[in-house]
C-alpha cells in the first residue's frame, strides 16, 4: 500500500452537492464537483477528498467514520444514509449530495439536530427508576419476553435517518419522530421504570403515536435494521390497553369516562 | 491538485422528473395511492350514483376501491401486530390477491360488461 491519496484511481465520478445556508439563502445553489475515486472509497472518504484537495469551504459533519456515532448522515441521491457506510461502487458516474431532511440546515451537508434531540427530551427518553430499582441491581432474563421485546429497538445511535425520512414529521413539525417514540416504547416496556403510565400519555397525544400512519419509511431507512414502527406499534396497543382499562373502570364506578 | 468546481442553481425539480420521487420506499407509495385512490372516489361516487352505467367509471371506481381496502387489510394487519419487517412481502402478496380479486370480480359480473362483448 502506498501513501498517496489518489495514486490508484478506478474511475471519475461527478458529485453534486447542495450549497448554502438552507431554506430561504438566496446563495443556495448545487456545486459539481469531479473526483477520481478509488476501490472501496466511500462517500464519506470522497467528501475528505474534496474538501482537502479542491475546496476547503465545503461543511459536512463526522467523527468516528466507522458506523458507530452516526453523524455523518446525509442524503446520497435523494435517500438519507451514513456517509462513511456508502460505498461509491454501484451509486453511478453522478452522485448528488444533499443534508438531510426535517433539520434545519446549519451549512451546506450540516445540519442543526437540535430539535431531535430537543423531541427526544420531550419523550423522556431517559430510564426512570422505580424505588425497588434504584436500590438494587434489577434481574431482567435475556432470553425473559420483557428483554425479547425490547431488544429489537435498542441500538439506536441516533443518526437522525429515520427522522429524516419520516413523511409526517415533514407535515407536522411538532411530531415526536420515529426515534423519540422508539425510545419511549423502549422504557414503557420496561418494568423498572417508574413512569411509564406518564410517558405513555405524554408520547400518545397528538403529536405522538397516533401521528404515525404506518408508512414504513423509518424501517426501510434505518441503517441499524431497527423497526421504529414496530415501536410505536407497540405504543399504540399499549395505550389502546391502558384507555380501555380506564374506560371500563370508570363505567364500573358509574362516573363519566375521563373524569 | 486542481479544481473542478462549478455551480448550477438549486430549484425544485418539476413534478414528471422521476428522481424527485426516487427517495420514496414501496410502503410510501402504497400510502399515497391509497389517500389518492379516497380522494378520487369521493369524486367518482357521486357520478355513479347520478349514471350507474357508464363503464369506466364503473371500472376505475373497481380499481380503486379494491386497492384501498387491499391497503387497509395492510394497515389492519400492521395494527394488530403483523411484524413490520415483513411489511413489504406483506404489501406484494396484498396486491396480487387484489389482482385476483379484480379480474375475479370482473368475471362475476360479465354480463354488466359491454366491452368483454
Amino acid at each position: 500500500m502506498t501513501a498517496e491519496p489518489s495514486a490508484e484511481t478506478s474511475g471519475e465520478v461527478t458529485f453534486r452537492v447542495r450549497r448554502g445556508e438552507g431554506a430561504g439563502d438566496p446563495g443556495e445553489r448545487f456545486d459539481r464537483y469531479r473526483l477520481g475515486v478509488r476501490p472501496r472509497m466511500t462517500v464519506l472518504d470522497a467528501l475528505v477528498a474534496l474538501q482537502s484537495e479542491q475546496d476547503p469551504t465545503l461543511s459536512y459533519r463526522y467523527s468516528c467514520r466507522v458506523g458507530m456515532c452516526g453523524t455523518c448522515a446525509l442524503r446520497v441521491n435523494g435517500r438519507p444514509r451514513w456517509a462513511c457506510r456508502t460505498l461509491l461502487e454501484g451509486l453511478g458516474g453522478s452522485v448528488t449530495l444533499e443534508p438531510l431532511s426535517n433539520f434545519p440546515v446549519v451549512r451546506d451537508l450540516a445540519v442543526d439536530m437540535g430539535v431531535f434531540f430537543e423531541k427526544m427530551k420531550r419523550a423522556r427518553a431517559w430510564l426512570e427508576p422505580a424505588e425497588a430499582a434504584a436500590q438494587a441491581p434489577a434481574r431482567l432474563s435475556p432470553a425473559g419476553p420483557e428483554r425479547r421485546r425490547i431488544e429489537p429497538h435498542i441500538e439506536c445511535i441516533t443518526c437522525g435517518i429515520c427522522y429524516a425520512s419520516c413523511s409526517m414529521v415533514g407535515h407536522d413539525p411538532a411530531f415526536l419522530g420515529p426515534a423519540a417514540l422508539n425510545r419511549a416504547f423502549t422504557l414503557v416496556a420496561d418494568s423498572r421504570d417508574a413512569s411509564r403510565a406518564r410517558r405513555l400519555l405524554e408520547v400518545c397525544g397528538e403529536h405522538g403515536a397516533w401521528r404515525c400512519h404506518s408508512q414504513f419509511n423509518c424501517t426501510e431507512a434505518c441503517p441499524k435494521g431497527i423497526s421504529p414502527t414496530a415501536a410505536i406499534q407497540g405504543l399504540k396497543r399499549r395505550a389502546l390497553a391502558s384507555g380501555a382499562k380506564a374506560l371500563v373502570a370508570s363505567l364500573l364506578r358509574g362516573t363519566a369516562p375521563g373524569s | 491538485m486542481e479544481s473542478t468546481h462549478s455551480t448550477e442553481p438549486t430549484a425544485r425539480p418539476p413534478l414528471w422528473d422521476l428522481t424527485a420521487w426516487r427517495s420514496m420506499y414501496p410502503g410510501m407509495w402504497a400510502w399515497v395511492l391509497q389517500r389518492v385512490s379516497a380522494l378520487a372516489l369521493i369524486v367518482l361516487f357521486p357520478l355513479h350514483v347520478m349514471n350507474p352505467y357508464v363503464e369506466w367509471i364503473r371500472l376505475t371506481m373497481l380499481v380503486l376501491v379494491v386497492w384501498h381496502s387491499m391497503h387497509g387489510i395492510k394497515v389492519i394487519l400492521t395494527d394488530f401486530g403483523f411484524p413490520p419487517k415483513h411489511q413489504r412481502k406483506l404489501l406484494w402478496a396484498l396486491a396480487a390477491a387484489g389482482v385476483v380479486l379484480f379480474v375475479w370480480l370482473v368475471y362475476l359480473h360479465k354480463s354488466l360488461w359491454r366491452f368483454l362483448g
